[in-house]
């Protein structure tokens, strides 16, 4: 309003020419305030020189600066008005009003500017030179040049010399004059490759085994890979919700948890599990579990879906899919190349050589799938199912041809009407005025004629004859594989003693077999189908819908349930693509198969907050699809009484609509239905008028009973939240100047950091994995062999796992990383191999005995030379107390259990399970982002929306109070002390004995045993009380809550 | 700064405040060193109004609102920081407004009893957030980004200052079992220390986790005492006894928590006048929650804690109690009628007790509301809006009675001296005695601040 005022004061004021202004005014202006930094005399920042109309007119890195004759479009009065944080000019202090309303005149007026160019070219480049001369500078770094040949040194010491990794620690430490400790004693050696290996405390049964014998054991144990997994779910920000403000579930994010565990128990190479998480669905020869009947690559991608996600879309606010990708990028480039990418968002790396277009690159590679639900069922899993249904189903179909055989007379048909009254709308119309067939004809057949003229304009992209999908739409799911029946197919009844449940229109129907088949239509992007509308004829119920999705917004909440069994035309007009938004979409599904279900609660009516989505019928039909220009769906042109009104004109207008009945029935039995048939036999069915009981003891019951249990026989589909790339062209995706998502600059190809692809070989994701997989990639071995060291020793060989980068620190045995990774790849890039020499290495075996020398010259233990003593991880403690109270169910898998909640919000879907969470390992309690398991988060659970390579032990008053007073703890106590008590042949020493050995993996000394058994007396003497307090104060040791 | 009775650290605590992670300037405050600039204020009191009230219903009188009412806001209205289309009109403020006190501060009858308090007010009307989105405001109020992933003020707060009573933690959180939009992150110390997160005092029920014993003091002590001989010497058979010895002394500090923290909780013991003058004695449950953590807000600073929020009950299954997009007449009124009194009372007393001087209350949404709705009806409601909204800012050298900045005529933009979150931030550490430029955390590289890279302390403000 004041600059208004402004501006108006600066018209009445003097009139003046544009180019006048231009000279006394802008001109003045322009080099006091902006040629500091925007001239070719000092600088051209952001590559813009306003010394030239041409300076202006091409812009810097984000356009021209300049519309002439429009102010309100043009980026320098943007960045004038500081209305962006992003790109505020002058950045340190606003110009005065008057000032700016000067160039919005000036703009206004068509911005005349009498200056020619004076930039020379050479200096016009010399910004993008910059760039390139940086970038070769920063190539320049230990952990993007090859990984090195190197030979283990050569020792004296005979123990060290076996395994090459000790040849390099111990050397190293020669050269620091340090010695490494002794070997750990062998119980404390137990406990502590029990923790690393598993998660869990050493079980006494093993102590007879070998140093070898006892690795291989917790090698082959399953809890291993529960435990490697929960490593591997805090690099990828593993979580089981959404988070933002509703807190969605995500959907099968357990069951990539779950493949995580099978993939570390079955040692998949780490090339396999690369390849799968970046490009699962991709792969041309999938990965299937026999076992499980599961399709184990396409869960991979999942990964991309964890994190934390917005719901709505960019179109609305922007920012929404701008920040997701960011999110992925981050992700992406941190767990498998410790890059600090997502820096680059915003302008070039300032450290690395990563460019601002680099960033794009990626974004446009994963921004090219759609991001949604798949099956992960193996591909022919339900075939045999399905054989049988559709083979039954054509048994009773001939069967009921056969009960229908009997033709319709007219007495009935017109005794019947007069009784039933209210059947006679829709197809049945005609009987209630049998007088004025003549008359409705008439109308009929304008009503049809004005019906096909106004469908003249829509272009059927469906063949109705053929099930077929125009050219860019997917479908998914054995809902529509096996879904396209023809006019009148029935559908089974699948209670009751009824035998077909209605007639099916020709068209896709996901539960034309069974409701529990899943089933997804996917659109090509919008602007991509020829018109300006699509429609499509669809019915749907239990949750089968629609989502609307704007670049990937797959939360977005246009979303809706159908509810209708007749099919509706519906229509989705071009929206206008803005923001950034390259493409809107839209995805027909079953619950099952829609990214965005179960939606934040409230908006999928009918549904119950409590209710997660699983196991659901779920049900849709796609019968047409059409383009078009104009607004409008196609009308129906009521073929179904082309039998009755262009039929022969008899003069009995009973005998006409029999004839018309018998000829559709007739049709039908013959299998020879045609368009029209399907509501005349639907209406008759439903009617009651053609037998529909199946007879107990009949042959028809016992093809029904049967097909009821084959359908009953098939499971309820598995989906995760993954990629689908059939069909789909590479995106381009515009970059954001500065990282602002109002201002678009080019729109960048498909591409990888070109530090690591110099000859753009990247095009995709199956691309990607591949160049990562390069046996001589200098990045992805190493970083995840620094990963294992870490998981292992406390730390890694470079102490920062997520960033190699110039802001990590630096590896602290550069050549033993480079052998490890030359190793690790040899070895078929084997997890387990890995692990296994590590631990079995005399490194890994030392104790935690400190020299004097030692803590002096290297407290940080960086050379290795002694093992730390570490926390147990938040899982490892409440596993733990599990495992010694003996609640740990030891079930492997499954859906997400509901942590402990003190107060539940039901809107967020925040419910509290069990206080021991049924005894499960903490891998399988749900990890929200909105509300985390407390019990985990006290004691350093990262926080989900990130990648946590390493994790933060802290040390706060507060852990204390947990183990003292959380009432999760002391039931443990209390359940370990009655089990304790159970054997009832044991005195007090055995019984502390046995404890210190379960809590502690040691006997207690002398001194101990009395301390213990004295406290155990103040605690009530020998009662369950007193033991349950001493199981409490055990449980509060650090010896219990350390490991060394 | 006054010098503080309690400030004779020991070396072994000091050496244990390092491994919890105190800040040097923390040692400094807590050794009566001086700090950066003079401090004013010890502690900070943040209403946090979650939800984002109406500022053209509150504080931010526009009168053409009326004028104007079911008029098409226009084209030229629509902004991005605004849940708005041409379309909408311009919704009058069905509340009165009246200038109030000596100072003649425009407070509307929504806050009858704010109003009472007016002349203690700072009022800044022109505050601009980033986006029009409860999540995003939420955090850039708290952590000063709209994605979070930095500590929040209190856990700053903490960090440089410590606490002043080593049986509690720095930062208090009197919540009302409500997780805001955002998440917990919004309480969270992120890179710093996890010492410094908040710890969340409930309105309902046992008002700390875990911090009830769960075995009477006899045997606890036993325990204790048993722990204390067993883990020394586990102490001394280890490579690194300083992190043992760490969580040896945290048990310690715990015992005592467990006494401390509900002796401040417990209101009980408060006189029935100033029970009363909070409104615990209300019949309306969110009311009496929202009382009674006011009331321990006071008693929490008179202990010594830096930065205590109360957060705001929700009393129906909406998305934060303050986020009227449709009956606004009604739930405005409810959400005023649970927090005003109370708010009121707690700058009163505080003043009564000479202790506004040294105390900020704070009282802020993330946001306002739009002064449109897209059609004027009983049950119509406001939208979210971060283009020019209202926040004040009592005590701790604020001045009183003064209203800072204008939004437009029909406060649906700012047109005077705009100040966004960062600039709240750096002033009120500065009233803190800490420069915001200075008070740094290296992390991912860089050296890190509540106010990133912005921020400016408003001397304008302050007496």
């Amino acid at each position: 309003m004041k600059l208004s005022a402004t501006i108006a004061c600066l018209l009445t004021a003097s009139v003046m020419s544009a180019e006048d202004i231009f000279v006394s005014k802008v001109e003045p202006l322009l080099k006091q305030r902006c040629f500091d930094c925007h001239s070719h005399e000092k600088k051209i920042k952001g590559g813009l020189a306003l010394d030239s109309k041409s300076g202006w007119e091409k812009g810097g890195e984000s356009g021209p600066a300049i519309i002439p004759g429009k102010p309100e479009a043009s980026l320098l009065m943007q960045a004038l008005s500081h209305a962006e944080k992003d790109v505020k000019m002058p950045p340190k202090k606003m110009l005065p009003g008057s000032e700016i309303a000067v160039f919005a005149e000036w703009i206004r007026l068509g911005a005349p500017d009498p200056r020619v160019s004076v930039a020379k070219s050479s200096q016009d480049l010399a910004a993008s030179d910059t760039w390139d001369v940086e970038f070769h500078k920063r190539l320049d770094w230990w952990s993007l040049k090859p990984m090195r040949k190197v030979e283990p040194p050569k020792l004296d010491d005979v123990a060290w010399s076996k395994e090459p990794v000790d040849r390099f620690v111990r050397a190293a430490l020669s050269a620091a004059k340090l010695q490494p400790a002794p070997p750990a004693e062998p119980g404390v050696l137990r406990r502590r490759l029990s923790f690393v290996l598993t998660g869990l405390p050493p079980s006494s049964a093993s102590a007879s085994l070998s140093d070898e014998a006892y690795v291989d054991m917790l090698l082959q144990s399953p809890r291993f890979g529960e435990h490697f997994a929960r490593h591997w779910m805090d690099v990828v920000r593993y979580t089981d919700t959404y988070g933002y403000e509703w807190d969605n579930p995500a959907k099968g994010a357990y069951e990539y948890r779950d493949y995580l565990i099978r993939a570390f128990n079955d040692d998949i190479s780490f090339a396999q599990f690369l390849r799968e998480q970046i490009a699962g669905d991709l792969l041309p020869r999938p990965r299937i579990n026999m076992a499980s009947q599961t399709n184990e690559s396409l869960i991979g991608p999942m990964f991309y879906h964890l994190g934390e996600h917005r719901h709505g879309s960019s179109l609305m606010f922007n920012g929404i899919h701008q920040e997701m990708v960011n999110n992925k990028i981050d992700a992406f480039s941190k767990a498998f190349l410790a890059t600090t990418v997502a820096c680059a968002r915003c302008h070039d790396h300032k450290l690395e050589a990563v460019s601002q277009h680099d960033y794009y690159a990626l974004a446009a590679i994963f921004t090219t799938p759609r991001w949604t639900s798949r099956v992960i069922d193996a591909p022919n899993k339900n075939d045999a199912a399905i054989a049988k249904l559709k083979e039954l189903r054509a048994a009773i179909r001939a069967e009921v041809a056969v009960a229908w055989k009997k033709p319709f007379e007219r007495g009935f048909l017109k005794q019947w009407a007069e009784t039933h009254g209210a059947a006679l709308k829709g197809v049945g119309a005609p009987l209630a005025a049998p007088d004025q067939l003549t008359q409705k004809a008439a109308e009929w057949r304008k009503a049809r004629m004005a019906a096909q003229n106004a469908n003249a304009i829509f272009k059927l992209l469906a063949d109705p004859a053929r099930a077929q999908l125009p050219h860019g739409w997917v479908m998914e799911g054995d809902g529509m594989k096996h879904g396209f029946v023809e006019e009148g197919t029935p559908l089974i009844a699948l209670e009751g003693d009824a035998v077909i449940a209605r007639l099916l229109p020709r068209g896709w129907h996901t539960h034309a077999l069974s409701s529990k088949l899943p089933g997804a239509l996917r659109m090509p992007p919008e602007h991509l189908i020829p018109g300006r509308f699509v429609s499509l004829d669809l019915a749907g119920g239990e949750f089968g819908g629609q989502l609307v999705i704007d670049d990937h917004a797959f939360q977005n909440e246009t979303i809706a349930f159908y509810t209708n069994t007749i099919p509706a035309w519906r229509s989705f007009g071009d929206a206008e693509l803005k923001n950034g938004v390259q493409q809107v979409t839209a995805e027909f599904a079953t619950s099952s198969l829609n990214p965005n279900f179960p939606p934040r609660t409230g908006l999928a009516k009918g549904l119950k907050n409590d209710d997660f989505g699983y196991d659901k019928r779920s049900w849709l039909s796609v019968c047409g699809i059409a383009s078009h220009d104009k607004a409008g769906t196609p009308q129906d042109e009521q073929n179904a009484f082309a039998g009755l009104y262009d039929a022969a004109d008899s003069p009995d207008a009973w005998q006409r609509i029999a004839a018309w009945f018998n000829s559709a029935v007739t049709r039908w039995r013959e299998g020879k239905t045609q368009p029209g048939d399907q509501p005349v036999l639907d209406w008759l069915h439903s009617s009651g008028l053609l037998p529909n009981k199946a007879e107990p003891g009949s042959r028809i019951a016992t093809l029904v009973a049967e097909y009821r249990s084959a359908e009953a026989g098939i499971g309820f589909p598995r989906t995760v939240n993954s990629m689908d790339q059939r069909e789909t062209a590479p995106a381009s995706y515009p970059l954001n100047v500065r990282g602002n998502v109002d201002v678009t600059g080019t729109l960048v190809q498909p591409g990888f950091l070109k530090m690591l692809d110099p000859k753009a070989r990247v095009s995709d994701r199956l691309t990607l994995a591949d160049s990562l997989l390069d046996p001589e990639h200098p990045l992805t071995a190493r970083v995840y062999v620094n990963r294992v060291w870490q998981w292992l020793f406390g730390t890694g060989l470079v102490a920062t796992p997520d960033d190699f980068g110039r802001l990590g620190v630096m590896p602290s045995h550069p050549e033993l990383l480079d052998w490890l990774a030359r190793e690790f790849i040899r070895e078929g890039w084997s997890t387990k191999k890995l692990v296994r020499r590590l631990v079995l290495s005399q490194t890994f075996r030392q104790s935690g005995l400190v020299a004097d020398a030692a803590r002096e010259r290297d407290p940080e233990n960086r050379l290795l030379h002694h093992y730390p003593t570490r926390r147990l991880e938040a899982e490892a403690i409440r596993d733990s107390l599990l495992a010694i109270s003996g609640r740990l169910d030891p079930q492997h898998y499954g859906r997400p259990v509901l942590p402990f909640r003190s107060a539940e919000d039901a809107a967020k879907r925040l419910f509290s399970g069990p206080l021991d969470g049924h005894g499960r390992r903490s891998i399988y309690l749900q990890m929200s982002i909105m509300d985390p398991p407390k019990f985990l988060v006290g004691f350093n659970l990262p926080d989900l929306k990130l990648p946590a390579g390493r994790r933060d032990v802290t040390n706060v008053p507060s852990q204390a109070l947990i183990m003292l007073n959380d009432p999760f703890v002391n039931e443990m106590a209390k359940c370990w002390a009655a089990g304790l008590l159970k054997n009832k042949d044991m005195n007090r020493e055995d019984r502390v004995r046995q404890m210190f050995e379960r809590a502690l993996a040691r006997e207690p000394n002398a001194a101990e045993l009395r301390r213990w058994t004295a406290a155990l007396q103040d605690f009530g003497g020998d009662t369950p009380d007193a033991w349950e307090r001493l199981a409490h104060a055990l449980f509060n040791t650090k010896e219990f809550l350390y490991y060394r | 700064m006054q010098p503080h009775d309690h400030c004779l650290c020991s070396r072994r605590q000091i050496l244990a405040g390092a491994a919890t992670g105190f800040g040097m300037l923390a040692l400094r405050a807590m050794a009566g060193v001086p700090l950066h600039c003079r401090a004013r204020a010890k502690n900070i009191i943040f209403c946090f109004m979650d939800g984002g009230p109406s500022h053209v219903d509150t504080f931010d009188l526009k009168p053409m609102l009326k004028k104007f009412e079911g008029k098409a806001i226009g084209s030229g209205a629509v902004s991005k920081r605004s849940q708005s289309n041409a379309g909408r009109v311009w919704f009058g403020s069905p509340w009165e407004f009246k200038q109030r006190g000596q100072s003649g501060l425009w407070v509307s009858e929504l806050f009858p009893h704010i109003a009472q308090v007016a002349d203690k007010l700072c009022v800044v009307r022109s505050m601009v957030g980033e986006l029009p989105l409860h999540g995003q405001q939420n955090l850039l109020l708290h952590t000063g980004r709209i994605l979070g992933q930095a500590p929040s003020i209190g856990s700053w707060v903490s960090y440089g200052l410590g606490t002043e009573n080593r049986n509690l933690p720095g930062y208090v959180v009197l919540n009302n079992d409500w997780v805001p939009n955002g998440g917990l992150e919004n309480f969270g110390s992120s890179f710093l220390p996890a010492s410094h997160q908040a710890t969340m005092v409930r309105a309902k029920g046992v008002p700390v986790d875990n911090i009830a014993p769960h075995d009477e003091a006899v045997i606890q002590r036993r325990k204790l005492a048993l722990l204390a001989q067993q883990d020394a010497e586990f102490a001394a058979r280890t490579s690194d006894a300083p992190i043992i010895e760490g969580a040896i002394a945290n048990y310690e500090t715990a015992f005592r928590m467990q006494s401390a923290v509900p002796g401040i909780a417990d209101i009980a013991g408060e006189p029935e006048y100033i029970r009363r003058l909070y409104g615990v004695d209300s019949t309306d449950e969110h009311q009496r929650f929202y009382a009674t953590q006011a009331l321990r807000a006071r008693r929490l600073v008179e202990a010594g804690v830096r930065f205590v929020e109360i957060t705001c009950p929700s009393f129906d299954g909406n998305n934060s109690p303050w986020d009227q997009h449709g009956q606004i007449r009604q739930n405005h009124a409810k959400n005023a009628r649970i927090t005003d009194q109370s708010v009121a009372a707690l700058i009163s007393d505080l003043d009564q007790r000479g202790l506004l001087d040294e105390t900020i209350v704070l009282w802020a949404g993330e946001m306002g509301r739009t002064p449109h709705t897209p059609k004027i009806s009983e049950t119509c409601g406001r939208d979210h809006h971060v283009n020019g909204y209202s926040i004040f800012m009592a005590g701790g050298g604020f001045k009183g009675g003064m209203a800072f900045g204008e939004t437009d005529e029909f406060g649906n933009s700012v047109a005077s001296d705009p100040v966004d979150i960062h600039d709240i931030h750096a002033t009120l550490l500065h009233q803190m005695g800490v420069d915001h430029e200075k008070l740094i955390f290296r992390h991912g590289g860089r050296d890190q601040r509540l106010t990133d890279v912005h921020g400016r302390v408003m001397r304008e403000l302050t007496a």
